[in-house]
This record gives C-alpha cells, structure tokens and sequence, in this order.
C-alpha cells in the first residue's frame, strides 16, 4: 500500500514535470494548455505551502515556549509579533496605514540594519582574509576589492585626476570584463547543474517530495 | 496539430538524458575520479565529531521558493540532506534543516522522514526538524544565530539560493566557530561567501554534492554528464570565437 | 628473592629448593646418565660446601684404599657383562676404582648416610668437619701391611670373604622369590673376581624392579643422589645372601675391594622394602612413610648387632657423632648436606609412594581403569597424573603484571565514570570580538560623522564630474517616452536594500514624474508595494501620478503570465485612491488603454538580485514588444545583466548602477537629491573600509612574513 502511494507520487511528479517541460519545446495547444495549468497549479500550491510554513514556524516556537527550552523568550517574542501583524493585516487590511507605518519603523530600519551589519562583517572578513587564508587567490580577492573601491567611491583629494579617471576606468574594465566573464562561467556551470539536477527529479531518482 | 517545435531544444535535452544514463549505465566499469573539493573532505570528518561530541548538524536549503530558478540549488541541497541525514540518524541531536520558503521546508521534512524510515528509526524522526525560519532572506537570516546558539550547532552547511544574505549566515556561523561550509547558485553571493565561510563552494560545487556525498551513481553520472558538457560549450566558444575573430559570421 | 613455581601444584618455592615444599614434587629434574662432575652445580652443595669437600674425600679414600689392595694383589680384570643394567651403573662405582691411592684422607666423620647409621649407634655428626683418622683405616693399612709383609695374595681376604659368602648363601631359603627386591646385578668388583664367581655371585634377577628404570622411580633416591657420599662400609652381601639373622657390622670384615660393592648392594637394597622380613633381612627404606621407623631407629625384627661388620667399621659406628637428623627436614631420612646434588635429583616426590613395593601376584591389583585395565602388575600411577584433581588456587591465579593491573584500572574507572552523573558543563564563554566591535565603531562613525555634521554641497568629497556615457543614453532614453504611456516600476528587492536602491531609483523616478509620466508599481514580493509607496510618496508630486497593482505571487511563473496577460495576472491593487477602494487597480484612469506589457512606454525593474533581474529580462523579452527595459541594479549585481545591454541585440535598454551613478543623474538633472546627500557618508565609508582591507593585508603579509622566520629560527636553535 505504501510503495503504491509512493509510486503515485513519483508518477505524478515525473508527469507534472515532462508536461511543463515540454510546453517549452513543443508548440502544442493541448501541451501549452495543460502546461498553464500546471504552473497556475504550483502558484496556487506555493501560497499554500507558505501559509504550512509559517504554521510549522509557529509549531516550533509554540514549543519551544512551552516546553521552556533554551533562548524560549525570543520564541515568545515572535509568537506576539506575529499574532499581533496577523491580527492587525486581517482586521485592517494589508494596506493600512497602520501596517504601513509598522512596515516603516519596524521592518525596514531592522532589515536596513541587518544590511548594515552585513557591511561590517564583509570588513572584517575582509581584514582577515589574507591572515587565514595565505594563498595567492585571497590575496587577489582583496586586492581587486580594494581596486573596485577605490574606483568607484570618490577621492577625498584629486577626484579629477588623470589617476582618478584612470582608475575608474580600470574598475569598469575589470568588473565588466573580467568578473562578466567570470560570472557568464559561473552562470553557465549552474545552468548545467541545474538542467541536470531537474533531470534527476524527473526521473525519480531524487525524490524530495518522499520515497 | 502539433505546432512548431524547438528541435534545437529537444536535442540538447536528449543529449543530457543520454550522457546522464550513459554515464550511469558505465559507472561501474568506468569509475568516476574527481578532484578533490576540501569543503566536502572535510564535511564527513566534522559530521563525524559533531556526532561524537553530540552536537548538531545544521543545513539550510536558503531563500529561494520551489518554483523558480532559485530551487535547484535548494534541491541540490536536499540531495545533501540524504546522506547527512543517514549519518546523524542516530546521534543525540539529529540534523535540523531551515529554508525561508514553506514548500522548501516540507521537502526538507519528507527528505527527513525517508532517511529515518530507511534507517528503520521512524520513531525518531521530528516534523520540526524541518522547519522555514522566515518568509524573507533576512528575517531567515536573522533567526539563524539563536538556532546555532540553541540547538548548539557545530556544523553549519548553507546549500541552496541565497542573496547576500548568505554571508550573513556564514558569519554567524563562524562567529559561533562552527565548521561553515557554504554554496548557492549566484555569482554575486559566492563572491560573499568566499570571504566569510571557511570552505566556500564556487561555481557549480553545490550541484556535485550529491557525488561527492555518495548520494547514488546517478549523481556522479550527473556530474559527469555536466563535464562532458561544460567542454563541448568551452569548445564551442573558442570555435565561435576564432571564426569570429577570422571574420567568419554564423 | 627469585622464585620458582612448581610445576605440580604450581606453589612458589624457594629458587634452591629441589623439592617443593608443599606437595614434595621434583623441583630439579633427575640427570641419570649425566656424568657426576657435568651436573649443575648443587646450591645445596654450596651452602654446605664443607660437607661436600668431606663427601668427596669420602669416597676417595674408598678408591685409595682400593687401589692400594689392587696394586698389592694381581689384577684379575674381569670384564663386566655389557648389559642394559651395567650401562646405568654409577659411574661413581669405576671412579672409585681410579682413586689416587696417595691420598691419605679418610671419610669423613659424621657423614654416615642415614641407612649406614642403623647399623651404628655413633654415626658421626653431619657436617662435622674432617675428623681425625679413624681407627678403622689405619686397622685396614695394618691388615695391608701384613699382608703385604706375608706376602699374601690378594684372593686370600677375598678367599676368606668369599668364602664366608658362599657358605652364608647356602643358608640362603629356596624360596626367594622373584619379588626380593634383590639388584639384578651386583657391581662385585669384577677385577677382583672370575666371571664365573661374578656370576655366582649375581643374586636372582628381581621382578619386576629394574634397574633401568630412571632414579626417579626408585624411591630411596638419596642413596644414589650423592654419588660423593661416604659409601659406609655394610656388609650388604650377607643381608642378601642369607635369611639368618642379620650380622652385626663389627663381625663383618669385608675387604676394601669389596666395600664399594657392599655399599653399593646395600645402597640398592635399601631402596626397596622388604616385606618378607621374616625370610630376608629387613633393610628399611630410605623414605619412609609417616609412622614408620626411621632409619635411625633400629627396624623391627633386625638385630644390628648381630649383622657382621668389619671392625673398621663397627670402630665408626662408636665414634661417630650421634646421628643428628634436621629438624626443617624431618620427612626425609637422609640428612640432604650428605648427599651429592645427582643422588639428591632422585629423591622422590613425597606424593610417591616411599618404596616401590612388588606385591605378589595373588596380592596385585587389576586396575580397572585407563588403558591398562585388566592388567596385572602395573605400576601404580603418579597420583598427580592418574588421579583427577580439582585444581589449586595456585594453578588458577593469574600472574598479573603491574602494566595489565595498571590498564585494568584504567578501565575500571572508565566505567565507573561512565555511571558517575557528571555536572552539567559550564556554559562556553563567548570570547569578546573586539575586532568587530572595533571596525563596526569606526564604519558607523565613518558614515555618522559626515551626516552630523551637515556638510553641505561641495564640501567634503567632491562630486564626480565624469558622465558616463550610458547615464546620457539614459536621460535620453527617459526624456523620450511619450506621456501617454504609463511607465511600469517593478520593485523587486528586499527592505535590507532599500537604502541603496531607494537613493540610486530616486532620481531616474524623480525624472519620470518630472515628466508628468504616470508611474504604476507591481513587485514580486510582499514588501515590494511598501517600499514602492515609500519611494514614490518622496519623490512625487504630491503623491499623486502613481498607482499599485500590488503583490504578483509566483516568482517567475508569475512574470512570465504578468508579461503575457497583465490583467489577468493581478486583480487587485494595493493602497488605492479612497474612491477606487472597492475596485481594481486597472480601474484607474492611469492604466487606461492598458492591457498588455507592451502598452507600457517604460518597463524599470529595480532591484538588487540577480536572478529577478534575469527572470524580468527573459521572461519578458518575448511580450515587451518595443518598450524599452531599464534596470536600476544594485552594483554588485552590474556584471551579471552588463551583457544584456551590451549586446548585439541587447534585451535591456537602459542601466543604472550605484550611487554614483545616481549621483551623476542628479547632476544631470540639475537636482540634489538623496543621492548628493549620502555622497560625503558615502566616500568616508568607502575611505575607512579601504584603509582597513589596507591593514588587513598589511597584517597578513606581515604574518606570512614573520612566522616562517619564527619557525626556522627555533629549528635553527634546537637543531
């Protein structure tokens, strides 16, 4: 009974995926049809599936809290935000002001900050770079961020110098050409990667959806 | 009436399906030899202590949402999550997997409940232990220190799509001097990721995870099916760029 | 004190010991064959190593005399009969005939072998040093020198003696039995006799005793064990020889040459008991069992006195030390300083039985098990070997080393802590991140600084005069959209991202909305709407000239259908008009005439991930029609969407990068706005980050540097 429920699965999955995929090769009516309907389906399912999420965020921290374990406060914490923004949202609208002025002094500066601490952490990962790593790559790692620094924030002197103009110039050169190029590699590689880690799914070989 | 069709496009998918399980079917007599990647060297050493010491392995499949481009990554996580799984099965704490989409934390919970179930310790198995930490990248991001601070996480993999968020996450795990391995998809997060995370995977890396992982043969036939691939495209490029240089147009 | 085991019940024992003492077994093996002077030296010998020098001039002057009587009488050698039996005589027997007949020293006193000293009551004291030339000797030279002077010859004693044998052994009963424990042969002195009186002499072979069984087996060993014994004159010969009443030693006078052999007869004859000591003379034997006699004691039914012994003899027994048996060795009969070290070898075992006894035939057992049952006449079995016993708690003890005992302790803890409920750990202390701590301070006053203090334009960093060329292109771009055509801003970035991209989208919105150009928003995220309402209640005018569609849920699925079919996609809008309240955003006369993608006169996609950036350049391409895209980028996401506008057929139209790219916009467009006003925070941010990656790699080269030195300089000073 189990392995026929697990074989349903996987054949629905292998077939929901060759008919999108093939709605991009074959210029069908009934395969574009049904494609649209499959990915209107998946949109659907996302938005169910965050509506899960954030049930089994609540589950967690639910249990954290009651179960006093440690760091349960900042569950508390999340648990109040979130029955409070919910009960908000459903009463107002997601379009208050209300939510609007929550959004503005809540999460924006906390998400800025958050940025913010980002930067500093970038600097001081920065600054230890070549002591934990000695190898030529970490060397040229952090010289051409300081290359792209210096080219593209402004001198406090001689921003109008020929050196100036010229390293910006080189900033330019190596981040539209070297790290394009670099990128495109990348790019290409993960597409790779990705068209195959597709083709393991359609063939049922991973199957995160359940054995 | 069947319309036009990419042929162009159905080739190239032939092609892949075909070196994938040409790959597969030689495996055995042609093993595969990859070079080594220190990040994943070093991983089944550090799952090893963790597991010894009794501390947890942490994996997070990232930010991006199953629909999308961003899911591969995330899925190639999931391939991770397998084997890592099989290994901490028994240990004290379990692994814990956090995405920052709903969908990607359900896959992370049915991944779980089928390395349980193959290790015949479902009775073990906790739905929590996938779970999604935040709907955006940086509320995800900013619960991961009281997760690593409380679940005393000792091995911290970032396997999935992540923005810049990601070397956030690496930091708080190196701040926490867990064993911080760290992959996505994008260029641009890689290049943060190289500078915060002790054993950073660039370029295509996450995707070989599941070879170098032993997740199955068909993961190794996939890589190698990506090398055979990335040298046709490499060969092309020259091509077109000598002929272009020559002044021949295509 | 070094220790050895023994290997029957596996007690220690002293290293010297040759008997163990707590079960009697054999600690030194028995060497038969071995030569006398080839044997390990006795530590026994060594402790009395007075007594040994006085066992030997014992039986050297037993030879000496010997040879004194064989120099004077015609050497009649006799070959002796090349048996089994004679090949494992004592060897002592022919040294005795080689003695140096120049040595002058007599036995020495009180050496009397336990058996000798029942015949005697003055058996001399053991370990009595050299005593003084008993009277017995010089009555032997005396009869020498008379005979010599007489002229006699050598068979006339031996005559005389003989003599008296052969008239004694016709008083021998007929009735002796093959179980007289008689030698089968006796080493007469064969120089002296013909073989055919050798052979008349030769006592009736003993059954089932043999000579040829190893000394072990015989128990009165200690006859045997020192060979350098004082062989105390006996006459063994008429104690065989005939059932009469034994003589006493003084009546017996035996020549020197046949001393040897009566000492050896009698030696023999001692190691077996006589049961029928009404027929034969009694010879007690050597070790006896508890509650016999000792040999000290006169044995039952013999009259010592009335065994015939040379006066010598007889003289020894008076002088001789009273018999002085060791109070530590009182289960042996023989004094063990008396012995030598390959006679000592063949003492038995005190689990053996103390004699060899041949029973009868009517009186033998059948045994009944093993492989010999049914059989009569077998020699009972080593108790050790035949009878099953439990083992000792010697045997089971385990020899444990120091280093094992060690390791099992070891182990024993360890288990021990493994039950041991240990306190919780203390919680690791997080060690202070004074670097972080440092450069977050400096960077925050780095960008603080500028803002407190209010600079205004132009002071501080100066303001970038080069325009790129694509900003011209941009402005070019922007100022030809025809009016009629609303403009479609998706905002697809993340509140973290809003201080950049806000101030970099700033001015290019603030352009369009100069224009007059109305502004509709969409975003694929939640707080896309937000920002987008922040943004534009800014920089428009009066807030008016926009309008949100809202939140497009699906990711690129959902700008994939946005592009193909916009109204169908989004329904609803978000923060609209109080009269548009009930309705839909599409509803508003800004998106009139509006249908699909391509009814839009400007698409700008602002954001700062690349993949949203790539999703809205493909997947929009093929429904875009001739509106031109413009990305508003964050600069790290530039590389990556640089070649869709720089190439051939570029699929994107327009790019703005970064703060000083929107910095180079409002001066273009002659208005200072967010952008100008972070400028200075902005270059005092990027100077600090760089002087800090400067020190950065200065600390890390110097590292490098400096370690490798440290390194060799200690291997340097310890090699």
């Amino acid at each position: 009974m189990k392995v026929r429920a697990n074989l349903v699965l996987a054949a629905t999955a292998v077939g929901s995926g060759i008919f999108v995929l093939l709605g991009y090769f074959i210029d069908h009516e009934v395969i574009l049809t049904l494609r649209l309907i499959l990915m209107r389906w998946s949109v659907l399912l996302a938005a169910v599936a965050l509506f899960l999420g954030l049930f089994n965020l609540l589950t967690v921290h639910w249990s954290k809290v009651s179960e006093q374990e440690k760091g349960w406060p900042y569950s508390a914490v999340l648990i109040l935000a979130f029955l409070v923004t919910l009960i908000l949202g459903l009463w107002f609208g997601p379009d208050n002001q209300t939510l609007l002025m929550l959004f503005n002094y809540i999460q924006l500066p906390v998400e800025a900050s958050l940025m913010a601490l980002l930067t500093i952490s970038l600097t001081v990962a920065g600054f230890r770079l070549v002591s934990r790593r000695r190898d030529p790559f970490s060397l040229i790692f952090v010289v051409v961020v300081m290359l792209v620094l210096l080219g593209t924030g402004p001198w406090l002197v001689a921003s109008d110098s020929d050196a100036y103009i010229l390293l910006g110039q080189l900033r330019n050169w190596v981040a539209q050409v070297w790290a394009s190029g670099g990128a495109r590699g990348i790019l290409l590689g993960v597409a790779l990667g990705a068209i195959l880690t597709g083709l393991r799914v359609l063939l049922a070989v991973d199957r995160p959806y359940g054995d | 009436m069947l319309g036009s069709i990419d042929i162009v496009g159905l080739l190239v998918l032939l092609l892949f399906l075909g070196l994938l399980l040409g790959f597969a079917a030689v495996g055995r007599n042609w093993p595969a030899v990859f070079r080594p990647v220190p990040g994943f060297e070093e991983l089944g050493t550090a799952i090893e202590r963790a597991v010894e010491a009794g501390e947890r392995v942490h994996l997070s499949l990232g930010t991006g949402s199953v629909i999308g481009s961003d899911s591969a990554p995330a899925l190639a996580g999931l391939a991770m999550l397998s084997r890592v799984a099989a290994v901490t099965t028994m240990s004290d704490k379990p692994v814990v997997v956090t995405a920052g989409d709903g969908a990607m934390a359900m896959l992370a919970q049915e991944t779980l409940r089928s390395a349980y179930q193959r290790a015949k310790a479902s009775e073990r198995y906790r739905p929590t232990s996938g779970r999604m930490l935040g709907p955006t990248p940086f509320s995800y991001v900013a619960s991961l220190p009281i997760l690593i601070a409380t679940e005393d996480v000792s091995v911290h993999i970032l396997a999935g799509s992540f923005g810049a968020e990601g070397a956030l996450a690496a930091d708080f795990g190196e701040r926490q001097q867990a064993f911080v391995i760290a992959g996505t998809d994008d260029a641009q997060s890689q290049a943060l990721l190289y500078a915060t995370a002790e054993y950073p995977m660039i370029g295509e890396e996450i995707f070989a995870g599941g070879a170098y992982l032993n997740v199955g043969p068909l993961h190794r036939a996939s890589l190698r099916a990506q090398d055979a691939v990335r040298m046709l495209i490499v060969a092309l490029i020259l091509i077109g760029t000598v002929l272009h240089a020559l002044g021949v147009s295509l | 004190m070094a220790e050895v085991r023994c290997p029957m019940c596996s007690k220690p024992n002293p290293e010297e010991a040759e008997v163990c003492g707590i079960c009697g077994a054999r600690l030194k093996p028995l060497i038969i064959d071995q030569p006398p002077q080839e044997q390990p030296p006795d530590k026994s010998e060594e402790r009395r190593p007075e007594q040994g020098v006085e066992q030997e001039e014992g039986l050297d002057w037993l030879g000496r005399i010997r040879a004194e009587a064989e120099s004077e009488a015609p050497k009649e050698e006799i070959e002796p009969e090349e048996t089994a039996d004679e090949a494992v005589s004592p060897d002592w027997l022919g040294r005795l005939r080689e003695v140096d007949t120049t040595e002058d020293e007599g036995p020495p006193d009180g050496e009397v072998p336990d058996w000798l000293s029942a015949f005697s009551e003055d058996v001399g004291e053991v370990g009595e040093p050299e005593a003084a030339e008993p009277g017995w000797l010089e009555r032997i030279r005396e009869i020498k020198a008379t005979k010599a002077a007489e002229g006699e010859e050598e068979a006339e004693p031996v005559d005389d003696w003989l003599a008296r044998l052969r008239e004694e052994q016709e008083l021998i009963p007929e009735d002796l039995g093959a179980d007289e424990i008689i030698p089968e042969e006796l080493p007469l002195p064969a120089e002296t006799l013909a073989e055919e009186e050798v052979e008349e002499h030769v006592i009736s072979p003993i059954e089932p005793m043999d000579l040829s069984l190893e000394p072990s087996e015989i128990a009165p060993s200690e006859a045997m064990a020192d060979k350098e014994a004082p062989p105390e004159p006996r006459d063994i010969l008429p104690d065989l020889t005939e059932a009469a009443p034994p003589v006493t030693p003084s009546e017996v006078e035996l020549p020197s040459e046949v001393v040897g052999e009566a000492e050896e007869a009698a030696e023999r004859v001692d190691e077996f008991e006589t049961p029928i000591e009404d027929e034969l003379p009694h010879v007690p034997a050597l070790i006896l069992d508890e509650g016999e006699e000792t040999i000290g004691e006169q044995p039952s039914g013999i009259d010592l006195d009335s065994i015939e012994l040379p006066g010598w003899l007889s003289e020894l027994r008076e002088t001789a030390p009273p018999e002085e048996v060791p109070a530590e060795d009182t289960s042996l009969d023989l004094a063990p300083a008396t012995l030598p070290s390959w006679l000592e070898a063949m003492r038995p075992i005190a689990t053996f039985r103390s004699a060899v006894e041949i029973e009868s035939v009517d009186e033998q057992v059948v045994e009944s098990a093993g492989p010999l049952a049914g059989l009569q006449g077998v020699l009972m079995a080593e108790p050790v070997v035949a009878m099953p016993r439990a083992a000792t708690v010697g045997a089971a003890r385990l020899e444990v080393t120091e280093r094992q005992y060690a390791q099992a302790e070891l182990l024993h803890r360890m288990v021990e802590e493994e039950e041991r409920e240990r306190p919780a750990a203390a919680a690791h202390r997080p060690r202070v991140p004074y670097l972080r701590w440092a450069i977050g301070f400096l960077l925050v006053i780095a960008v603080a600084l500028p803002t407190i203090l209010s600079f205004r334009v132009g002071e501080g960093f100066p303001l970038p005069s080069y325009m790129p060329r694509d900003l011209e292109s941009l402005f070019k771009l922007v100022e030809g959209i025809s009016l009629e055509r609303p403009v479609l801003a998706v905002f697809d970035y993340t509140p973290g991202y809003a201080g950049e991209l806000n101030a970099v989208a700033g001015p290019l919105l603030e352009h369009i909305m100069l224009r007059g150009l109305r502004v509709v928003t969409v975003s694929t995220r939640p707080t896309g709407p937000l920002l987008a309402e922040g943004l534009l209640s800014r920089v428009g005018v009066n807030g008016e000239g926009y309008v949100h569609l809202g939140y497009l849920s699906g990711g690129p699925i959902a700008v994939q259908l946005f592009a193909a079919a916009p109204r169908e996609t989004i329904s609803r809008g978000f923060l609209l008009p109080g009269d548009m309240e009930s309705q839909s955003g599409w509803q508003s006369p800004i998106l009139e005439g509006v249908s699909q993608l391509s009814d839009f006169g400007l698409v700008v996609v602002i954001t700062a991930g690349t993949d949203s950036a790539r999703t809205w350049v493909e997947q929009a391409y093929p429904w875009r029609g001739e509106t031109p895209l413009v990305m508003v980028l964050s600069v790290g996401t530039e590389p990556m969407i640089r070649p869709y506008y720089e190439a051939l057929e570029p699929q994107v139209d327009g790019i703005l990068t970064g703060l000083p790219a929107a910095v180079n916009y409002e001066q273009y467009l002659g208005r200072s706005g967010n952008a100008i006003a972070r400028w200075n925070a902005f270059g005092t941010g990027m100077l600090t980050i760089e002087l800090i990656l400067l020190a950065g790699v200065i600390y890390g080269a110097a590292l490098w540097l400096l370690r490798p030195r440290a390194v060799e300089t200690r291997s340097e000073r310890d090699g």
